[in-house]
């Protein structure tokens, strides 16, 4: 583990949101120590993608404060956000369709020199160019480079979601969120992603995984936060919430299955 | 100022929102249900002027009346099942290219048939001359006239907007359009048959362009540059009251013919204020004055 | 090694590009048209590359670029007529008046996308159009008439007519074309690009889509200034017209008939459509603008990618093995990993 685990890189303290009437979030906490895993699970409607949307200032909080690295979030865009070091992967994919992959993800590796604002037409940007040489292996590294010079909206949604990933890596963030990275993949492919999130996960990058998989949050959170209406119900180990009462009621109460 | 002005600006200024009211009502319904852009709307204002004249000429005016908006309702239909529907899946771009061209065309056409200046189209006698407002308004002042055919075509509006109004909100066929605006998407998952629903709503834009053409063309010229020059300012009453919303429409058509009237004195101001009018709301309010969240972003 | 292949590709393109460019008032004198014909067609060009930028590289499709070449061009012809007759100052301060209109029109504007921002550029350029013929500016823009002059505009001391004037404008051309070019195919061009592509995953990889959908916007509207310009040079009188919106919808169809996204695209669309309006009208007489307005509507259904999409698809239908579309990566698919494989320096995430 990495030397600077413990230290708490999101804070997320008493945020409140609400759409209308509707109380999505109710004096949320949460806090991710740096170089750890933690994911956020619950049953639908419980409120996480909308925390992970605040989290990236796609909306913007009633109440309470969310700091990255002891510095806070609000107030600034939300490409400055992310340029703190942050990268999110959406519930539904969200690439560069009518480009290659190279392309896709050559602009995340590009985003952190050039993301404020840069003109240079005088420097073609070709193999050699070093943010395509990033692409190329990051693409190598979630396992699509096959289809480096294929237009991304040719791909299948599994790829898709790949793609964003390696889109998100390759912007070589401190913090990354993942909004159901391995829904809709063949198991073989969630697989693989689990793999390849354990992998990154060695080299100190701090996730927040949403995840209704069991089998991907137990293999491999770290902490979990279990959100039910809006609020935190139970936060702890895998284990010490599997074993959580509250936790098997909200699931069990709040779904129809 | 005297009370007389005052009163005579404020007719002018509905006279002239009640234009652009007709207009914008049909582009914004047609945008707010089909979520179209319809370049080609002040084209249909156009069809409906010339053809009014021809029939006005052929059959009389009473006559004209009834039967324009009726063609422009076919014109409608036939432009959204002929054309704009193949549109609906591609960007907004391709359609705001296509409405285009087919402005273009109809105004060549249009410039090919009956030249390109204004041809002249009479009222008819009933609609002629002035109205003595002193006789019936006691609070002015003396002398005090208006145009009649100004004032039928703010009359005639009115019903308009008010038939339009029931039709949406106390019938069926409103209410699945209404409900369309809010969410087309959710429409298409219940299994309403829109398709039928959207040609009607495209003729029914179209119609309204059609009685705008009747009553306003007298007052506006017929002539092939006209259908743009209404469009501009059209499409400014849209955005200013907020795009798909019909009362915001109404509002921003009535603000625009205020501004408008109030500043004939000062020519050069004139000539501008409705931009800077439209500047200025969307600084303060970049939605528009009645504009949702979420809609045409 | 293949550095100098793509050198020499390059090289390729733009000489044959300057040679067509340069030789333009002989051939299309060949083909029915005429010299001054040629200098107009350049002008435009000009225009129409420079809406590309804009149109096909981050498809915002702005309906008032006559605001730029209109004002620029009054600008042009009031320097002209009341400061000097040497163009270079008249050109200097009309691209710096239509920077920061632009930037006005720019700042207004671009908050919003789509509909929205077709219809409020289409409003300003309409607003100025208006204030131009307005009784307070008459006195200064000749109202209805237009701008009229009486000097020759000079450039050093050269009477700028004829060929000067076509090769003056020939060469802001072929400079206009390399810089597109290379601004496609930089790391810049790639962002404007993306915008096009999906501006939300853009901001939310870090990148702030505003100041590059505002630059896009700039240098789109700096060409088309340019050109306004360079109108005003070749025949010393503004017309009220180039403020109107059938100024902008003429860049428009230019730029959709030919093919947007292309660069080159626009250029043929410019020269399609001035050729068609001051050499085929001869054919068929007054109704030229309506068959035009078919021709456009016919592409605008059938053919959204242009004449330059037209001809990729004949050359298909012929069996010939049509290259892929052009990439921002102009190199062939093997050479990527080949030079990442040869120095192994990509940054790693995983020690």
């Amino acid at each position: 583990m990495n030397a600077m685990s413990g230290q708490a890189l999101l804070e997320v303290q008493g945020v409140s949101k609400s759409f209308g009437g509707l109380k999505a979030l109710t004096d949320v906490n949460l806090s991710v120590a740096e170089g750890t895993t933690h994911a956020i699970i619950g049953p639908n409607g419980a409120g996480k993608s909308t925390l992970l949307n605040c989290l990236i200032g796609l909306l913007h909080v009633d109440k309470g404060t969310v700091s990255f690295d002891r510095r806070p979030l609000t107030g600034i865009k939300p490409y400055e956000i992310i340029q703190r070091g942050i990268a999110r992967v959406f519930q539904t994919p969200q690439i560069f369709p009518g480009m290659s992959l190279m392309e896709n993800v050559a602009i995340a590796s590009l985003a952190n020199r050039d993301g404020q604002f840069k003109v240079n037409p005088q420097v073609t940007l070709d193999a050699r160019h070093p943010a395509m040489q990033e692409a190329e292996y990051t693409l190598r590294k979630v396992g699509l480079q096959d289809f480096r010079h294929t237009d991304a909206e040719h791909l299948s949604r599994g790829d898709k979601r790949r793609l964003e990933l390696a889109i998100c890596l390759a912007a070589k963030p401190r913090l990354l969120l993942l909004d159901e990275p391995t829904a809709g993949m063949s198991r073989h492919d969630t697989n693989r992603t689990i793999d390849l999130l354990k992998e990154i996960a060695q080299s100190g990058m701090t996730k927040v995984v949403i995840e209704h998989d069991m089998h991907v949050v137990f293999s491999l959170a770290e902490r979990i936060t279990v959100l039910a209406q809006g609020t935190v119900i139970a936060e702890g180990k895998p284990d010490e919430v599997r074993g959580n009462p509250k936790v098997r009621e909200a699931y069990l109460g709040g779904s129809q299955e | 100022m005297t009370v007389n002005s005052v009163f005579l600006e404020l007719l002018t200024g509905l006279q002239l929102g009640a234009i652009y009211a007709l207009i914008a009502l049909g582009l914004t319904l047609i945008f707010g249900t089909l979520n179209v852009v319809n370049f080609a709307h002040g084209a249909l204002y156009m069809i409906a002027a010339y053809v009014a004249v021809v029939l006005a000429n052929q059959v009389g005016f009473i006559a004209a009346i009834f039967l324009v908006p009726i063609v422009l309702f076919g014109v409608g239909i036939a432009l959204e099942r002929g054309l704009i529907r193949f549109f609906y899946d591609r960007p907004h771009t391709d359609q705001i290219l296509v409405t285009f061209g087919v402005a273009l065309l109809v105004q060549e056409c249009l410039k090919w048939i009956f030249g390109a200046n204004n041809i002249p189209f009479p009222l008819p006698e009933w609609g002629n001359g002035v109205a003595f407002l002193h006789e019936y308004l006691p609070f002015l002042d003396g002398f005090v006239v208006f145009p009649k055919w100004r004032l039928i075509l703010i009359a005639v509006s009115l019903i308009t907007v008010l038939g339009l109004y029931s039709l949406l909100q106390f019938t069926r066929f409103g209410l699945v359009v209404r409900a369309g605006m809010r969410d087309p998407q959710m429409l298409r998952f219940m299994g309403i048959n829109i398709t039928q629903r959207f040609a009607i709503v495209f003729g029914l834009g179209a119609l309204i362009a059609g009685v705008a053409g009747v009553f306003g063309g007298p007052i506006t010229q017929v002539s092939p540059d006209v259908g743009m020059a209404l469009l501009v300012p059209s499409f400014l009453v849209v955005v200013i009251g907020g795009m798909g919303s019909l009362t915001g429409a109404l509002l921003a058509a009535i603000m625009l013919g205020m501004a408008l009237s109030f500043t004939a004195t000062i020519a050069s101001l004139q000539q501008i204020i409705i931009y800077l009018v439209a500047v200025v709301v969307l600084l303060v309010r970049p939605r528009g004055l009645l504009g949702k969240k979420g809609v045409a972003e | 090694m293949f550095e100098r292949e793509n050198r020499a590709r390059d090289l390729t393109v733009l000489g044959s590009f300057a040679a067509i460019v340069l030789t333009l008032p002989w051939w299309l004198t060949a083909i029915g048209g005429y010299e001054a014909l040629a200098t107009k067609i350049v002008i435009w060009a000009i225009f129409a590359l420079g809406f590309d930028i804009l149109l096909g590289f981050t498809s915002y499709l702005s309906f008032g670029h006559a605001a730029f070449f209109g004002f620029s061009a009054y600008v042009t012809g009031l320097m002209l007529k009341h400061v000097t007759a040497e163009i270079i100052p008249a050109m200097v301060v009309s691209f710096a008046g239509t920077l920061v209109i632009a930037l006005i029109i720019g700042f207004l504007t671009l908050r919003r996308s789509g509909i929205y921002f077709a219809i409020l550029t289409l409003a300003f350029a309409e607003m100025l159009h208006a204030a131009a013929l307005s009784s307070m500016l008459q006195e200064w823009t000749g109202g209805d008439n237009g701008l009229t002059m009486d000097t020759n505009p000079v450039l050093f001391g050269i009477e700028m007519e004829g060929l000067n004037v076509f090769f003056f404008c020939a060469l802001i051309l072929i400079g206009g074309f390399f810089v597109a070019r290379q601004i496609k195919r930089s790391s810049f061009g790639l962002m404007l690009r993306s915008i096009k592509e999906n501006p939300m995953r853009l901001e939310y990889t870090g990148v702030n889509v505003q100041a590059y959908k505002m630059s896009a916007f700039l240098i789109s509207a700096m060409y088309a200034g340019l050109a306004g310009s360079l109108m005003v040079i070749y025949e010393p009188y503004v017309a009220t017209k180039f403020l109107h919106w059938s100024t902008s919808g003429e860049v428009v169809i230019m730029s959709v008939i030919g093919g947007v996204n292309t660069l080159i695209g626009p250029i043929i669309g410019a020269t399609f459509l001035l050729y068609f309006e001051n050499v085929v009208q001869a054919f068929i007489g007054e109704q030229w603008k309506l068959v035009l307005g078919a021709v456009f509507v016919l592409v605008v259904i059938f053919l959204p990618g242009g004449f330059v999409d037209g001809y990729r698809r004949i050359r298909k239908a012929f069996g010939a093995k049509v290259e892929p579309r052009r990439q921002n990566v102009p190199d062939k698919p093997q050479r990527a990993s080949d030079a990442y494989d040869r120095k192994n320096t990509a940054t790693q995430y995983v020690d």
